[in-house]
């Protein structure tokens, strides 16, 4: 059984728990626990450990989506989890212009010393005032060839297409 | 849609590039304790900035001595009898009740001052509605204003490290010149010390060997490489470890097309 993994990372409320349970075949494994600093003004519970997701692609491979946690005290997690993963999905809080500074750190932590295939989801683009995905491109400071995606969380076919989306990115990149 | 957020979290040199880049156009309300600032921009450049309600109007050429209140009277009679399309500052150019140059030369330092004074804001709520533009009796910029000095100056007026950091977080990053700078280096105008930084760039030293190099501390060459980095002109990178192989694909695996296109399909049919 081979299996192949996707990161999805993003700020403290991005969505990640949302993104992976709208998509995981399997209950999704999450360690949800009280939150004890500030991100108890955002939500009540926020992820301190990782969601695990798992889809089946056929019998000899199955696709594992990883969640990182958001908080600054858990980057150790993230060197753990990008070890050997096939892409990344970003994600944003379109809403939240004060997560963005903390966007850029989590993408230059993936990508600052790897080439790493990652797209970046606009998420909660169904609420008002989300700045749009080419709004967050220049909030971002990203290059044109990186895609930047509207996207709502808990919605499957949207998730779907982020996820299609990052695949094409890989595939470009990959071997015949 | 409007797009709010707090200068705090965005500063607004950011923001002042999201409108240049953008080519935004609209109107910027921003809010500090009891102060305020609107800003207009068209098409990503600026045509109108103050910072008290009562400028927003044609009566601040009256109190820039650029126009007396019965020329302001004539101009307004004009501007109604043109109707919707016309703006004042146009209609005192066309009825020659002053000169484009000077209409041009004092609404700009008096625009660029209102600007620069937001610098030292250290927080405040911003909105910025788009497409709103500024009413026809508003003291409007015959020539609209590039934002890229704007975002230089303002980035000379920044003396904290933790802004700074957040775009460059270590003084062993090394700085090299965006592919295609030329058009955005011509609307900027460097001080000396800038130039002599800017000259060193080459995308192989770091920030630190540049500070070696020119004599100037990290704070200065950190905060003037941050200043070219807001304004578009330059990009810092990690510097690569010596000893480590992690050029591309390093740490990325290879994968067959045959495997990614199995995983689409998967995901397709889902």
């Amino acid at each position: 059984m081979q299996t192949v993994k996707m990161v999805i990372s993003g700020a403290v409320n991005a969505g990640k728990t949302e993104f992976i349970k709208a998509i995981s075949e399997i209950e999704v494994v999450s360690t949800e626990r009280r939150a004890t600093d500030d991100t108890k003004m955002i939500k009540k519970e926020t992820t301190v450990a990782m969601d695990f997701g798992r889809i089946a692609i056929a019998d000899d491979l199955v696709l594992h989506l990883f969640g990182t946690p958001g908080q600054k005290r858990f980057d150790f997690m993230w060197e753990i989890l990008s070890e050997g993963m096939l892409g990344l999905v970003i994600l944003v809080d379109s809403t939240r212009p004060e997560t963005f500074r903390e966007t850029n750190r989590i993408i230059d932590f993936f990508v600052g010393y790897r080439d790493t295939a990652y797209v970046i989801a606009a998420n909660k683009q169904d609420r008002p005032n989300a700045w749009s995905p080419d709004e967050l491109r220049l909030a971002l400071r990203q290059p044109p060839h990186i895609k930047v995606l509207p996207c709502v969380a808990s919605d499957r076919e949207s998730v779907k297409n982020i996820l299609l989306d990052l695949l094409y990115v890989i595939q470009e990149r990959s071997e015949d | 849609m409007a797009l709010v957020g707090n200068i705090r979290d965005f500063g607004l040199s950011d923001f002042l590039y999201l409108v240049d880049r953008g080519y935004k156009t609209g109107g910027l309300h921003l809010t500090h304790e009891q102060e305020m600032a609107l800003l207009f921009f068209e098409k990503g450049k600026l045509v109108m900035a103050v910072r008290r309600p009562e400028d927003q109007h044609g009566d601040l050429l009256v109190r820039l001595g650029i126009i007396s209140t019965d020329q302001l009277d004539q101009a307004r009679q004009h501007l109604v009898a043109q109707g919707n399309d016309a703006n004042l500052t146009q209609v005192i150019v066309d009825t020659q009740l002053a000169g484009k140059d000077q209409l041009q030369s004092a609404l700009q330092g008096f625009t660029e001052e209102s600007v620069y004074g937001l610098f030292g804001w250290p927080e405040g709520e911003f909105r910025f509605e788009q497409n709103q533009r500024p009413a026809a009796d508003a003291p409007i910029i015959p020539t609209p204003i590039s934002v890229d000095h704007l975002i230089m100056e303002g980035v000379r007026r920044i003396d904290e490290w933790g802004r700074i950091k957040d775009r460059i977080p270590s003084t062993d990053m090394i700085v090299r010149f965006l592919e295609q700078p030329g058009e955005k280096v011509k609307g900027v105008k460097l001080a000396p010390e800038e130039w002599r930084i800017f000259a060193r760039i080459n995308g192989k030293d770091t920030l630190a060997e540049i500070a070696q190099k020119t004599g100037l501390s990290d704070f200065d060459v950190c905060r003037i490489v941050y200043g070219f980095l807001t304004a578009g002109l330059v990009e810092v990178q990690k510097k690569p470890k010596p000893g480590l192989n992690r050029g591309p694909q390093a740490d990325t695996p290879r994968v067959k097309k045959s495997l990614v296109n199995r995983i689409i399909n998967r995901i397709k049919g889902m």
